[in-house]
């Protein structure tokens, strides 16, 4: 990897963890690029330790990471560039959720002028004035969670981290929430998110990271990830008005391994080994003469994806 | 060391300040300092309250009398010779007194009782068929003699006790207080040095042990002169070393935050529970004088003990423990004391840097 690269990355080279015996994390190599990455596991799969590892909360038992090119054992230099949420529900006591975020400001070496600026811009970003002047200890655990991620990304990191950020958050602060990491993966930043709730990783992420066990099992663009695993072929529901002359099209083809015409009678499902190959059919049909409403794929998506890996139990 | 690491410094220490001073948890550490402060006004209140007294009682005299006065009364002196000299005392009283004697038969004897003062001290005289048979003088306080009591005091307690398990206090919850918290990773997620980090608590901590235990020290000086007159106040301050001694005693505090801090703070970092570097630091400290000369420099005490002004006296039937602890059979001088402490600060914190180095977020297994 070219010196750029490096500097524009969050890279782990065979990066180990190991807790006395137990395993948090085993050979994890990735390469991360700008834009939102979700680390999608079930509990003790590794998300939070391999965040703390990139962090330097914790330290490597064996490997190597580096953050933007970054050693994470350099505090100094790390987290000026980035920003991490934790889960840890805990904070300094009798502080106020302003006093949380300035005085972690005043910790960069920021002067008063500085720090009270970027706090009260961190503190409306989450939503959050008009509680900032209230002790934390005091806060619902969606506010908890909005302060911390105020602290996070108060000192506008090019890398934020995410453990489990929208948790807690009511469903207008998780849209807002949402709508900020776009805003910062649009802006060529990396969001590095954790999440149990798949649809919702589903739908932010541009590449998924899914971890069993302390174990990278795939990563990747979560389509890219799909179509690699061959031993479950791709769903597809086509709603039509010939469904039935569709599927005696498609049994045809070597790669449709099943049809299923829909219970309304209006689509069917279709599954294939080879679904570049069934879309370039399809468009066939629909220029012949098939009416074909529409075509979507039906386990496209990080649930599925996971359950095809790692199980049923591992999907929450 | 950077402006920006002294701004670091400055937040972190603003952080902690509030932790230390108001944490209710800490009140012990409060309690602690103000034990012997509270013992010292005790004594100097009650000593008002005679000095009061005796003053009025001097008042009463038939005419002024000093020490001079009474130093020429003898026993075996007739009442009336002595009222002569003294005039009327203003107590006078009479009790009947009574023993068995050889043949087991109940005796009794009248006694006259009377009590003078000079101001300063109390005399009670007791006749027996006319004659002073016994001559009790309750003196003042004298600055020699609290001096003695003081230095006791601020050796055995103040600083082998009170500072020394304030300060594990303070400075043991510097980091493991968090740990324990799990508030530490704060700090850990600022793109602060941990080096930074540990001199900017540790210099909070100093303050806060510092301001407690030098306010308390301070304090006890000055109710130990309270109840004096001024002219042996200044008689002690300006003839006999008392300013010096007075700030060989703050010092002395000041080091001992300095020396047991950087003892607990890198204790804190290294042990999860306080009990046993504890019991094992106190052990240490206190069988100092029968450690070889090397290792002797490895205890904070044997620095205190060489900077204090005044050793304790030890009588030859005192108990084993007490000489043990009092006693220092090779100090050393007071610069040396004063390098010598410093240095074994820095080393122990230069040690305690690079534990903070490796130390590691991981609350589960607090």
């Amino acid at each position: 990897m070219s010196v750029s690269g490096i500097h524009d990355r969050i890279l782990c080279d065979n990066l180990s963890k190991f807790y006395g015996e137990a395993l948090g994390v085993n050979r994890i190599n990735l390469t991360i690029p700008p834009g939102i990455t979700s680390l999608v596991g079930p509990n003790g799969s590794g998300k939070t330790t391999l965040m703390n590892l990139m962090t330097g909360l914790i330290h490597p038992s064996r490997g190597e990471i580096r953050i933007l090119g970054l050693r994470t054992d350099q505090p100094e230099d790390l987290f000026r560039l980035v920003g991490y949420c934790t889960q840890f529900d805990s904070f300094p006591k009798g502080l106020t959720g302003y006093q949380f975020v300035y005085s972690y400001l005043r910790l960069f070496g920021y002067d008063h002028v500085k720090s009270d600026r970027l706090a009260w811009r961190a503190i409306e970003r989450v939503n959050l004035v008009e509680a900032a002047r209230r002790k934390i200890a005091g806060y619902s655990k969606g506010m908890r969670q909005r302060i911390r991620l105020a602290q996070a990304l108060c000192h506008d990191p090019r890398v934020l981290i995410l453990d489990e950020p929208l948790n807690g958050l009511d469903p207008l602060v998780r849209a807002e929430t949402i709508a900020l990491f776009r805003e910062y993966a649009a802006e060529g930043r990396h969001v590095i998110v954790s999440s149990h709730i798949l649809h919702e990783v589903d739908m932010i992420s541009d590449q998924v990271i899914l971890l069993s066990n302390g174990y990278v099992v795939a990563e990747g663009q979560i389509h890219g990830v799909r179509s690699e695993i061959e031993e479950h072929p791709m769903q597809i529901l086509i709603r039509c008005r010939q469904p039935g002359l569709l599927a005696s099209r498609m049994f045809q083809q070597d790669h449709v391994v099943e049809v299923r015409i829909h219970g309304d009678g209006a689509g069917l499902l279709v599954k294939t080994r080879d679904a570049d190959r069934f879309y370039r059919m399809l468009n066939h049909i629909a220029a012949e003469d098939i009416d074909i409403e529409t075509v979507a794929p039906a386990d496209d998506d990080v649930n599925s994806v996971y359950e095809y890996l790692i199980g049923e139990e591992g999907v929450r | 060391m950077t402006g920006l690491h002294w701004d670091q410094i400055r937040a972190v220490i603003r952080l902690e300040m509030r932790k230390t001073f108001f944490a209710k948890r800490g009140l012990w550490v409060y309690l602690l300092a103000l034990a012997p402060l509270v013992l010292f006004l005790g004594h100097a209140v009650a000593m008002r309250f005679v000095n009061l007294s005796r003053s009025h009682l001097a008042a009463r005299n038939e005419k002024p009398l000093s020490s001079t006065d009474f130093a020429a009364i003898q026993e075996g002196m007739s009442r009336d010779e002595v009222i002569a000299r003294l005039g009327r005392a203003p107590i006078s009283y009479e009790h009947t007194r009574h023993s068995r004697n050889e043949r087991d038969e109940r005796e009794e004897w009248q006694e006259q009782i009377d009590r003078y003062s000079d101001g300063q001290s109390d005399y009670r005289f007791t006749y027996r068929d006319g004659k002073l048979a016994a001559m009790d003088v309750h003196g003042g306080c004298d600055f020699g003699r609290d001096s003695i009591i003081f230095a006791t005091t601020f050796q055995l307690f103040y600083l082998r006790l009170a500072v020394f398990f304030g300060c594990l206090g303070i400075f043991m919850n510097l980091f493991r207080g968090e740990l324990l918290d799990k508030s530490l990773h704060f700090y850990f997620l600022a793109p602060i040095r941990r080096e930074v980090l540990l001199a900017g608590k540790y210099l909070a901590g100093l303050i806060a042990s510092v301001v407690i235990f030098t306010t308390s020290t301070a304090l006890q000086l000055f109710v130990m002169g309270w109840h004096l007159d001024s002219n042996s106040v200044s008689n002690f301050l300006y003839h006999n070393h008392g300013v010096a001694h007075i700030a060989a005693y703050l010092g002395v505090t000041v080091l001992a935050c300095v020396g047991y801090g950087s003892v607990f703070l890198a204790a804190g970092l290294l042990f999860r529970n306080p009990i046993f570097p504890a019991a094992v630091i106190l052990i240490w400290e206190s069988i100092t004088p029968f450690l070889p000369a090397l290792l002797k420099k490895f205890s904070v005490i044997y620095y205190l003990t060489s900077l204090c002004p005044l050793s304790i006296p030890v009588d030859s039937g005192a108990p084993s423990l007490f000489t043990m602890l009092v006693s220092n059979p090779d100090p050393i001088a007071a610069p040396a004391a004063v390098l010598g402490l410093v240095v074994l600060a820095v080393l122990i914190l230069f040690l305690a840097t690079r534990s903070v180095r490796h130390l590691e977020i991981n609350y589960t297994t607090e």
